[in-house]
């Protein structure tokens, strides 16, 4: 399985195995470190107590020789091999319990006064042993002080057990810890992906068409994406509507002619205009498929569009348009400012300027003059786009006539292309503005297309 | 005038075709653009007619694959789609013209007559050449201002040579550019059609227009005014 489509139940878990498992094993280690180190000065407190109970039972003869008590501090000293052994050296003297007999244990050092030494573990034939000594010097009344170092030596076979019941106990209970972690953190998990499991079976209820839009009542975390679910159901029910209306409207815009015809076919005495009625009315009924694809073909206006540049579309159009109109000999100018970009889709801009550019030179003289303007905005720069041309202008009556603004497919005054019609509807839709004046630059008519910034 | 028409609709192509044939051109008509290819590559046209959408082979890759085969005649593409988009593309292949479906015949006439006058470096539809004027748009010709009464393949004769003014025609262009391909061309028609042109437009045996390169062809001797 690749990482990347790893389930978020399975990325939880295994992140949390791995952080349970690295802080008890840390856990144990360090307690169980702790407690060894405990332990050990516990023996070395219990060795030291050895010490001074044979010290406290023993004496020194007027001759200097050490003479130890009666009874043993502890019953093992006097057991062979019982893993508890002392032994005293000093001067001439020389002794070790009975339990050390025979056995090589590390006695031979002699320390000086009030030195204390712990050692341990050390491997010897007796085993693993600690072994605590202490240098003393005895007063011997009118004589000669007396050195002496007392060892005790204790194998480690009680400290093993104790370690091991130690060990028992904490990793039991460590891993009852782990178990309840995993547990309560799976519990977590499930109630923090309930929300997620309420948005697939939400989207799934709104494809069968038994819910609306998604609940507004989601964990903070998910309501961007519950929102922008929300939006792409809103847009995609807008557009399936727009779709039908357009087909509504194409439909029932086509019926006019066709009804037109069929009247003069059925009135064969006007069989003289028959030829007249249906080239007019084949004429309309282009103007009105040619007005509905254009619609159907447009993307419209957006929250979030690319800039989409001027320059290279215009430069394209005019190629064309250059081609189309060569036997004219027509001159395009341009005057483009080069931060000028349209947001929206590229195939609009270029419905929008070949439309325009296409008029201008129709009509054009000789010239036609291209300037574009970036206006500044806050959010988003909006553009002004200016086509001129050298022809006879345009006047106020017509200008109405040529936009057909507010008019429906079906309804347009006849004899007009339908192409600036387009154009205003594609500028409004893009929320801009469409104005048509008169050329200061070259006299003729100026179509002036704005769209505003965002702010 | 020999038109190369790709069309696919055959109710469109037939009409089309007869339409150009009444109007004097020679049609070459193929139903698909493999075919169109092909007759592309035989036939020296003067003007061809590519619709866009064709089976076997695209418009757009039929008129790629003429250019970069050095094919130089003009080409205007009939299209049902009307974004610029498209428009810009087609014209961005090689086309020098478009077309939107559905279209008046007589617009279809106008911009061949356009595309094949700028193919031959005359601006304006009205041909000068001294005291002679052809009209294209009318298809009329005055000599001395004088208006020349002439059938329709002589007109067409006379606007091939006037369109090539200066340049040596052979017969065998002519017959290829005018007439269909059934036509038998071994006959001296084309003679009998230079000689009346000559009595109709300089009876006077004045000016001269048509001249004779022996066994070679025909030149319009009188130079372009414009």
């Amino acid at each position: 399985m690749r990482l990347g489509s790893m389930s978020l139940t399975a990325r939880v878990v295994l992140s949390a195995i791995v952080a349970l498992v690295t802080f008890l094993g840390l856990t144990g280690y360090a307690l169980e470190r702790a407690f060894y180190d405990s332990a050990v000065r516990e023996m070395q407190d219990r060795l030291r107590s050895h010490i001074h109970a044979y010290l406290s039972g023993s004496d020194v003869s007027v001759a200097g020789e050490l003479i130890l008590p009666e009874v043993s501090p502890d019953p093992r000293f006097d057991i062979p091999h019982s893993g508890l052994y002392a032994a005293v050296k000093g001067g001439t003297n020389r002794w070790r319990s009975s339990s050390a007999i025979g056995l090589k244990l590390p006695f031979d050092a002699e320390l000086a006064r009030n030195e204390e030494r712990f050692i341990g573990p050390t491997d010897t034939p007796a085993g693993r042993v600690y072994a605590e000594s202490m240098g003393i010097v005895w007063e011997v009344p009118n004589g000669q002080p007396l050195p002496l170092t007392f060892h005790i030596v204790e194998d480690d076979t009680h400290l093993r057990g104790q370690l091991q019941v130690f060990r028992r106990t904490l990793w039991i209970w460590l891993t009852i810890a782990a178990v309840l972690v995993v547990a309560v953190l799976l519990t977590a998990l499930r109630w923090s992906l309930m929300p997620l499991r309420r948005v697939e079976r939400d989207v799934a209820r709104i494809e069968r068409g038994s819910l609306e839009l998604l609940a507004d009542d989601y964990p903070t975390e998910l309501r961007t994406l519950t929102h922008s679910i929300n939006d792409f159901i809103d847009s995609e029910r807008a557009q399936r509507i727009r779709n039908r209306h357009r087909m509504g409207d194409l439909a029932h815009s086509l019926k006019t002619p066709l009804a037109v015809i069929r009247n003069a076919l059925e009135n064969p005495n006007e069989s003289a205009a028959l030829e007249h009625v249906v080239s007019e009315q084949v004429r309309r009924m282009d103007d009105i498929v040619a007005y509905q694809l254009s619609r159907a073909g447009t993307a419209g206006h957006t929250t979030f569009s690319a800039p989409v540049s001027v320059s290279g579309v215009a430069e394209e159009l005019v190629g064309s348009l250059e081609k189309v109109h060569a036997a004219r000999n027509i001159l395009c100018e341009f005057e483009l400012s080069p931060d000028a970009c349209f947001f929206g889709d590229r195939g609009d801009l270029m419905e929008i300027l070949g439309n325009v550019l296409d008029n201008a030179f129709k009509w054009a003289d000789r010239r036609v003059l291209l300037s574009t303007r970036s206006i500044p905005g806050r959010r988003r720069d909006g553009l002004e786009i200016q086509v001129e041309d050298d022809g006879a202008g345009i006047d106020d009556v017509e200008i109405e006539g040529i936009l057909q603004r507010g008019v429906r497919g079906d309804e347009r005054v006849e004899g007009h292309g339908i192409g600036l019609a387009i154009v205003d509807n594609l500028i409004h839709d893009y929320r801009g503005e469409l104005q048509v004046i008169n050329s200061t630059a070259l006299g003729g008519a100026c179509f002036q297309l704005r769209f505003p910034a965002l702010n | 005038m020999r038109i190369l028409l790709v069309e696919d609709e055959a109710p469109l192509r037939e009409t089309l075709a007869a339409r150009l044939r009444r109007e004097g051109y020679a049609v070459d008509a193929a139903a698909d653009g493999e075919e169109g290819l092909y007759l592309g590559r035989e036939v020296p046209f003067d003007v061809a007619i590519i619709d866009l959408g064709l089976p076997k082979m695209s418009g757009m890759e039929l008129i790629t694959t003429l250019r970069e085969e050095g094919a130089r005649y003009p080409v205007l593409i009939l299209t049902a789609r009307t974004s610029w988009q498209d428009k810009v593309e087609g014209l961005k292949t090689g086309a020098d013209d478009y077309l939107v479906k559905p279209f008046h015949v007589e617009e279809l006439l106008a911009r061949l007559n356009a595309l094949v006058r700028r193919a031959t470096g005359w601006s304006k539809p009205v041909l000068e050449c001294g005291p002679m004027v052809l009209d294209t748009t009318a298809q009329t010709v005055t000599v001395n201002a004088k208006a020349i009464d002439l059938t329709s393949y002589e007109y067409k004769v006379l606007e091939y040579l006037m369109l090539h003014a200066g340049e040596l025609v052979s017969k065998a262009d002519l017959t290829e550019h005018i007439y269909q391909q059934d036509f038998d061309r071994d006959s001296n028609v084309l003679e009998v059609f230079i000689g009346r042109l000559r009595r109709k437009l300089d009876p006077d045996g004045e000016i001269k227009p048509i001249e004779t390169v022996r066994g070679r062809g025909y030149r319009f001797a009188i130079p372009r005014t414009e």
